[in-house]
């Protein structure tokens, strides 16, 4: 299988955090784990994993490999690994991406891509 | 290092563009352009580029910055620090080893007699040349605004929270 799964929270070796009081505008793009308490309006391209944490707001298209969603997300999210969305978090805007986790209790309103074409089929 | 926990950290694979706004410490190690608006410290360390109109409380730059600083306390220029911009805040350090292009504003100039004085607007206007000289309407009228009532402790500065300041040498106090 192509795909290497990253741990689910590697949250410890994440070097950037968007603090809480800090607000975005603009366009975040770089090579490494992101924390996001803060809010950020515009773009998020990365090559690794983004958290959103509970008190993150995101107005922004994401384009990482992995998502941790447990604050807000207003825009399309694309992932070339995973998407998790957990309880309490809000996310309104387009998924896509190979696999996608919805907790109870989350709120999301949006289309949902699994196919993504070249991936191969995890047993399915 | 001066980081506090709980802060903002801008790692050093991270770019970005555009305007950065908040109420905390931010370390940059990565690279910011656009503006950055603080009402706390910014401290650039040496991996981190700023390019970009920053506007913050204290500044600490062991890293690059090119663009105009406006701190409302201190600008300090460590010896790694390599600034191209200018600098308008009340207390300007600049260590030995530290790189600078640029013009600075410290505000009202106590010379000797003027030192108790009040009256800030007075003798800022004493100083032509260097009045007239001022890059922006605005950096005057922030200084106006901020500094004006409050004329320069002179004791060392209380309110640096930032245990990185060595405050060696201090290029001012004449």
């Amino acid at each position: 299988m192509a795909v290497i799964e990253k741990p689910a929270a590697p949250r410890s070796g994440a070097q950037t955090v968007i603090g809480s009081s800090i607000v975005i505008d603009g366009e975040i793009s770089g090579d490494e784990d992101l924390v996001i308490e803060g809010t950020v309006k515009g773009k998020i391209a990365l090559r690794e994993s983004l958290f959103v944490e509970s008190s993150g707001v995101i107005e922004a298209d994401i384009e990482t490999a992995n998502v941790e969603v447990s604050g807000q997300v207003t825009g399309n999210i694309a992932a070339t690994q995973k998407v998790e969305l957990k309880a309490a978090c809000k996310v309104m805007g387009d998924i896509r991406a190979p696999r996608i986790l919805i907790a109870d209790g989350a709120v999301f309103r949006g289309n949902v891509d699994m196919d993504m074409g070249a991936r191969a089929p995890k047993g399915k | 290092m001066a980081t506090t926990s709980g802060s903002t950290v801008i790692g050093e694979s991270i770019l970005i563009n555009g305007n950065l706004n908040g109420d905390e410490d931010l370390t940059v190690r990565g690279r910011v352009e656009g503006t950055v608006t603080l009402s706390r410290t910014l401290v650039v360390e040496p991996s981190g580029v700023v390019k970009a109109e920053v506007q913050v409380r204290n500044c600490v730059i062991a890293g690059a910055v090119i663009g105009n600083v406006t701190a409302t306390e201190s600008v300090e220029i460590t010896k790694e620090g390599r600034m191209v911009g200018d600098i308008a805040a009340p207390r300007v350090i600049i260590v030995d080893g530290a790189s600078f292009k640029g013009r600075v504003d410290m505000g009202e100039v106590d010379v000797g007699a003027e030192r108790a004085a009040p009256r800030a607007a007075l003798s800022r206007a004493q100083r032509p040349a260097l009045a007239t000289a001022r890059p922006t309407a605005r950096v005057a009228r922030e200084e106006a605004v901020g500094e004006a009532p409050a004329p320069r402790p002179p004791a060392p500065p209380p309110a640096l929270g930032m245990g990185a300041v060595k405050r060696k040498v201090v290029v001012k106090r004449k």
